[in-house]
């Protein structure tokens, strides 16, 4: 790659090759780094080695057959991807939810951010040396996905959430299961927390590294935890509420440090709130469809499809044919665990969008990891990728 | 701060020249080419938009302004958010990276994937495709299937091989 470069007799500056292959940058993140001595002088991320050209597919694909695609994005919570798709799609026809499946989209959505954190608390953990968090982290997300398996069939990937509503609703075990989790989730956090909150290693390597200010935060258009770890109040479930977010009492952490520790706190916190937020919505989710009968774009159960001629040839025309939406542009962003995850659709009347743009929350948030590094050790330089919780998945589409 | 006082105090200020409209419920500015860029500066340090939060770039092959990009903008404080259309004639439009320093990357991506070139922007490199790749795979012209650029490669011998 570049060439050792000598910028003045004093100091001599060294470009460093970190990643793809690197277990430390949570997929295959490439940086060239320059380095004076140990000091981080520049950091250019090289991304793409995962890209699969998601939008290209969106646009010759029909708006059903696009929703597995959005598993595969940010890969660690699969159903906030499928809600920011279908919430995008339904806002073209202005369909009405049924009220049970509102409900389970917010437990999915809730659980996919507490699965989501346990996988950034257990390897940011592991990153800066400290390995049992992520033995207890991934024993409480083995929970969760066991309830995405009970209830979708898969662990991940599971392209649940559909447009107009939820494919099924749940089995019984599944709520059983639920309220398992949820009497024992606060108390599973204080464990984490006992291990690192006053940990004098862990606060060594965290407290005042990859200082972001306010200012910048907003102007590197960091979303999510790094966002709020920055001091920018500002949380899409509470300030552009979607789906039923408005009905829930939860606190949107905000810490004012910016660095490493502030994130953590945000994240930590952020758990105890998803935890808040199930609990509410395990005692007031109510009974009824979870599929709206909107037929513009309601695909017919299967009961309905064998006792019902009319309900088979809508079925069929749906899978082989799809549905137009009108022609027009919209936008929907949901608060993903990693931030703003955003769809711009641009819909030409026809059965596939005419442009699909995916706003990833990683994507922008590596923007800023030049301005968190600059300055700091390259041992550093570990804590302040985990810190910024980055799937390459979502990156590079 | 609602988006039809935004819109009227923005007709005001450019001379009636950019309009707006509500779409499922999303909020949209138009902007002619030659003003958009102080619209967004003015968007920024007038109004508060400080959150840049997307760039899409949008080809039109059959429409006589053959590129669009549309800018997703947010206050934070007022919690508003507005989208900024920009036609353009040809793919070539001026950087906003003095404004936001997030359309470093965003501006990037719309370079690599539609071909939009960003006047001005310090370091206008592909992001998402390889270096060497030719062509931009979210125009329209560009085909699903199409393989001749990994054809190609092998032809050029650049030390990679794709199977067919």
């Amino acid at each position: 790659m570049e060439n050792i470069s000598t910028k003045d007799n004093l100091s001599e500056i060294i470009t460093v090759n970190m990643g793809p292959q690197h277990p430390s940058t949570h997929g295959v993140l490439r940086l060239v780094v320059d380095l004076d001595g140990e000091t981080i002088v520049d950091v250019r991320p090289d991304v793409g080695f995962l890209h699969r050209g998601v939008e290209k597919l969106a646009e010759n694909r029909t708006y059903h057959q696009f929703i597995p695609l959005t598993d595969r994005l940010d890969y660690l919570s699969p159903l906030s991807n499928n809600l920011g798709y279908c919430l995008a799609v339904e806002k073209f026809f202005n369909v009405k939810i049924p009220e049970r499946a509102e409900y389970l989209r917010v437990i999915f959505a809730e659980l996919a951010r507490a699965a989501s954190h346990l996988v950034w608390i257990a390897t940011h953990a592991l990153d800066i040396g400290a390995m049992t968090v992520f033995l207890y982290a991934f024993r409480e997300r083995e929970l969760i996905l066991d309830m995405f398996e009970i209830a979708t069939g898969q662990r991940m990937t599971s392209s649940w959430i559909r447009i107009g509503g939820i494919r099924e609703d749940v089995p019984p075990l599944f709520l059983e299961k639920l309220k398992e989790f949820v009497s024992i989730f606060d108390e599973r956090i204080d464990t984490y927390e006992r291990l690192l909150t006053k940990n004098r290693i862990w606060l060594k390597r965290t407290v005042g590294v990859g200082y972001l200010s306010k200012e910048d935060a907003l102007s590197y258009g960091v979303s999510g935890p790094i966002m709020r770890g920055s001091g920018v109040d500002f949380d899409l479930r509470r300030d552009e509420p979607y789906g039923i977010y408005d009905r829930f009492e939860f606190d949107v952490p905000v810490r004012e440090e910016g660095d490493i520790y502030a994130r953590y706190q945000v994240r930590v916190e952020e758990m105890r709130q998803a935890n808040r937020i199930l609990k509410q919505a395990l005692e007031q989710i109510p009974e009824g469809p979870v599929m709206t009968d909107d037929p513009r774009v309601a695909m017919p159960s299967h009961q309905e499809v064998y006792e019902r001629m009319e309900a088979l040839i809508r079925r069929f025309y749906l899978i082989s044919k799809g549905f137009k939406t009108p022609k027009g542009e919209t936008y929907a962003c949901v608060e993903a665990p990693k931030g703003e995850l955003g769809y711009y659709i641009v819909s030409n009347g026809e059965e596939r969008p005419y442009r699909l743009k995916i706003r990833a929350p990683s994507f922008v948030n590596l923007g800023a990891i030049n301005k968190m590094a600059k300055g700091a050790m390259v041992a550093d330089l570990v804590g302040i990728i985990g810190s910024v919780d980055i799937v390459l998945g979502e990156i590079d589409r | 701060m609602g988006f039809e006082s935004l819109l009227k105090e923005l007709a005001g200020k450019f001379d009636s020249k950019i309009n707006g409209y509500t779409q499922y419920g999303c909020n949209f500015i138009n902007a002619p080419a030659d003003i958009a860029k102080e619209v967004l500066k003015s968007l920024k340090c007038d109004y508060g938009f400080t959150y840049l939060v997307d760039i899409v770039a949008i080809h039109w092959p059959k429409k006589n302004e053959k590129f669009e990009l549309s800018y997703n903008l947010f206050n934070v404080d007022k919690k508003l958010r507005v989208f900024v259309k920009v036609a353009l004639a040809e793919p070539e439009f001026e950087t906003v990276t003095d404004i936001w320093k997030s359309a470093d990357f965003l501006e990037r991506e719309q370079y690599d994937l539609v071909g939009v070139t960003f006047k001005g922007h310090p370091d206008l490199r592909r992001i998402l495709m390889p270096d060497f790749f030719e062509g931009h795979p979210l125009r329209k012209e560009y085909g699903l299937k199409d393989r001749s650029w990994f054809n190609s490669v092998d032809e050029q011998n650049l030390g990679i091989k794709f199977t067919k």
